[in-house]
């Protein structure tokens, strides 16, 4: 889940990091009294993507009226995909040198890394893949601390002393309390900014919580990342991942790998998949019967393949929900089935009875070819 | 012959009194595996399928001998159930519930390693060694025994490439799921090593998906094993930047895409194949050309 960068930077005040003055303003006149407290300001969207400012969402306004002015332009536009519900008014502030500290997993060796490049305010990965040497990386080992004087030596490298030296690594080592303390996946300061006084400001922040840790955060709700797409939101309700693609073959899966290796079938058999989906392991009637509606419900769809193993899984109940679920569709729509494992044997019975199509070996490419020859109108 | 899970294996199911965790014990009682306990802890006392339950992994240990355990636990509590099975002395952990926080998976990953331990995942289908046992969620009917080992991350995928393997006549010696999740307990390398090492397996199949790089990474151990290595990587047609189901499973810009893995791993003297029922054409063309000359 994408923090916004106001929930962010709340979280980097709790625990210490200087961020500019600023407040939330959801219509005109908060951001016009927001203004008034802080002089000239930057309204700035908030909405869980980056590149906002090229997109131009961030804004300079230098008195409350003209706040209020671009408040209004913002809000209720679709910046970068987003509705703008909400923005950030915040004091402008002069930064005399732009700098980069982030945080991420390497999720290969199952540690944290720590990043810190003297060139901030751009796209850090663009950095690291033109000029490596520039960004500065040190690993921390799952359960560990990060000590201020490993953060010291790191940034030391980048031509840092003195009073500058030790606030950023303090910074770096509150960060890094944040990242875990809040599962966060992803934790960029970009740019972190040195004022003319010596004073160091996050003025910016992006976080990323694990969607998966969210039952230890409650203040973040349940709510995961925005869907744009119903369909996808809909999924999400039914319990299984659904991303909608553009084929004519809709496809349900009862693991993630399999569904890809669907996928490549149908594209090899000369059509596209309409959708990839991925039951899981919780699969029940209730759910397969509403996975078979939902991948209906895409216009393009003129198939349909599932494709199952019944490990986890129980079958029969998957393919009494197929039968619940191809009866309740609004038109014909042809359907095959593949179901191997645990009670296969049973599953096929069921599906048999209902006149749905059944494969019974380990040839999906069989089940693909089945499918096109349906859709197609020839008889086997 | 088998890896990781043999006949010396006695195994704990953790979770073991849960929805899951029953209808499971039974699968893998059916199957042959030597089930020696289950642990929830609160339940102590009781029995699954005739196994008995205890309150601990280290009561486990004590009584029954144990030495492997496989997990059905909430993920929120998953962590907390491998820390307490490696500190019991358990040698094999097998984890497969799928949702575990990544910050989890990593204290998993650096515990396990530290103390010599086998984790196999979070989000894993487990391991079976046919004829001998299994401990995990796979469809034992999938599986036949023989001398081919299987390293995968997808559950489901595996037990599709077991399939065609087996319909050409060959078996599997072991197969392992590694875990579809970002931060997992083993390298493919570490499995590797295993197989190479094991006087029942003849090749290896790598079963891969798209995403990170943890196929590639292999490719220079690949390189200078005796067996032949064939893979087969999914998701061709997955679209970029979307997360395909595993949350390991998404190509970030450019990179992690089935051509690049199959290119290094190619490099690497591993016959990759385009589909799934090309495995079997190519195990055997490895397979007759003999170990050394490939």
């Amino acid at each position: 889940m994408r923090l916004l960068e106001h929930q962010g930077k709340e979280i980097l005040r709790r625990y210490g990091v200087a961020t500019p003055r600023g407040s939330v303003a959801r219509t005109p006149e908060e951001a016009r009294q927001a203004a008034a407290e802080l002089g000239p300001v930057v309204v700035k969207v908030q909405i869980p993507s980056g590149g906002r400012g090229k997109a131009g969402g961030i804004r300079p306004a230098e008195d409350p009226a003209q706040a209020a002015e671009r408040a209004s332009e913002l809000l209720g536009s679709t910046i970068k995909g987003f509705p703008v519900g909400s923005v950030l008014i915040e004091e402008k502030m002069a930064l005399q040198q732009e700098l980069y500290l982030g945080l991420t997993i390497d999720n290969r060796r199952g540690v944290s890394v720590l990043m810190f490049c003297a060139s901030g305010g751009m796209d850090i990965e663009e950095v690291a893949a033109s000029r490596p040497e520039l960004v500065h990386k040190l690993e921390i080992p799952a359960g560990a601390k990060l000590a201020e004087y490993d953060a010291r030596n790191l940034i030391r490298r980048a031509g840092f002393q003195g009073k500058t030296l030790v606030q950023l690594a303090s910074i770096a080592a509150k960060l890094y309390q944040c990242f875990a303390e809040y599962d966060l996946v992803v934790a960029e300061i970009n740019p972190l900014g040195i004022l003319a006084d010596g004073r160091v400001v996050a003025a910016d922040c992006k976080m990323e919580v694990d969607d998966n840790s969210l039952f230890r955060h409650p203040e973040f709700g349940s709510e995961k990342d925005e869907l744009q797409d119903p369909l996808e939101r809909e999924a999400r309700e039914i319990g299984v991942t659904y991303i909608k693609l553009d084929g004519d073959i809709g496809i349900i899966a009862s693991g993630a790998g399999l569904g890809m290796n669907t996928m490549d079938l149908v594209l090899e058999a000369g059509h596209r998949p309409a959708n990839f989906l991925e039951t899981g392991g919780g699969i029940t009637r209730e759910l397969m019967r509403r996975a078979v509606q939902l991948v209906a419900k895409h216009e393009q769809v003129r198939g349909l393949l599932v494709n199952l193993y019944g490990g986890v899984n129980p079958l029969v109940a998957a393919a009494e929900g197929v039968v619940d679920g191809v009866k309740a569709l609004p038109q014909r729509l042809p359907v095959v089935v593949k179901a191997l494992g645990n009670q296969q044997q049973e599953a096929h019975a069921v599906l048999e009875a209902a006149g749905i199509p059944v494969i019974k070996t380990i040839r999906t490419e069989d089940a693909v070819a089945e499918l096109v020859r349906q859709m197609e109108g020839r008889s086997a | 012959m088998s890896i990781l899970l043999t006949n010396e294996t006695r195994a704990v199911v953790q979770g073991a009194t849960g929805r899951i965790g029953q209808v499971q014990v039974r699968w893998m009682l059916e199957y042959g595996t030597k089930i020696v306990a289950g642990v929830t802890p609160g339940q102590g006392g009781t029995t699954v399928h005739g196994v008995p339950v205890y309150d601990s992994v280290a009561e486990a240990v004590e009584k029954e001998g144990a030495n492997a355990t496989v997990l059905f636990v909430p993920a929120p509590y998953t962590k907390d159930a491998v820390l307490e099975a490696i500190a019991a002395g358990i040698r094999l952990v097998v984890a497969v519930p799928e949702h575990v926080p990544v910050h989890d998976a990593m204290v998993m990953r650096r515990a396990a390693r530290e103390a010599g331990v086998w984790l196999l995942g979070p989000n894993t289908p487990g391991i079976i060694s046919p004829g001998i046992g299994k401990l995990g969620i796979m469809p034992g009917n999938m599986f036949k025994p023989g001398r081919i080992g299987i390293i995968s991350r997808s559950g489901t995928l595996a037990y599709e490439v077991a399939g065609y393997v087996n319909e050409a006549g060959y078996g599997e010696s072991s197969l392992i799921g590694i875990g579809g999740d970002p931060v997992i307990g083993p390298d493919i390398p570490d499995i590797l090593a295993e197989f190479e090492k094991d006087p029942g397996t003849d090749a290896v199949v790598i079963v891969g998906e798209i995403g990170g790089s943890a196929e590639e990474e292999a490719a220079p151990f690949i390189a200078q094993m005796q067996k032949p290595v064939v893979a087969y990587i999914a998701g061709r047609s997955a679209p970029p930047g979307r997360r395909m189901g595993h949350a390991g499973a998404i190509i970030r810009a450019g990179q992690g895409t089935v051509a690049d893995k199959a290119r290094v791993l190619s490099e690497a003297g591993v016959a990759v194949a385009r589909n799934i029922s090309d495995v079997p054409r190519l195990l055997a063309e490895k397979l007759k050309a003999g170990t050394k000359a490939r």
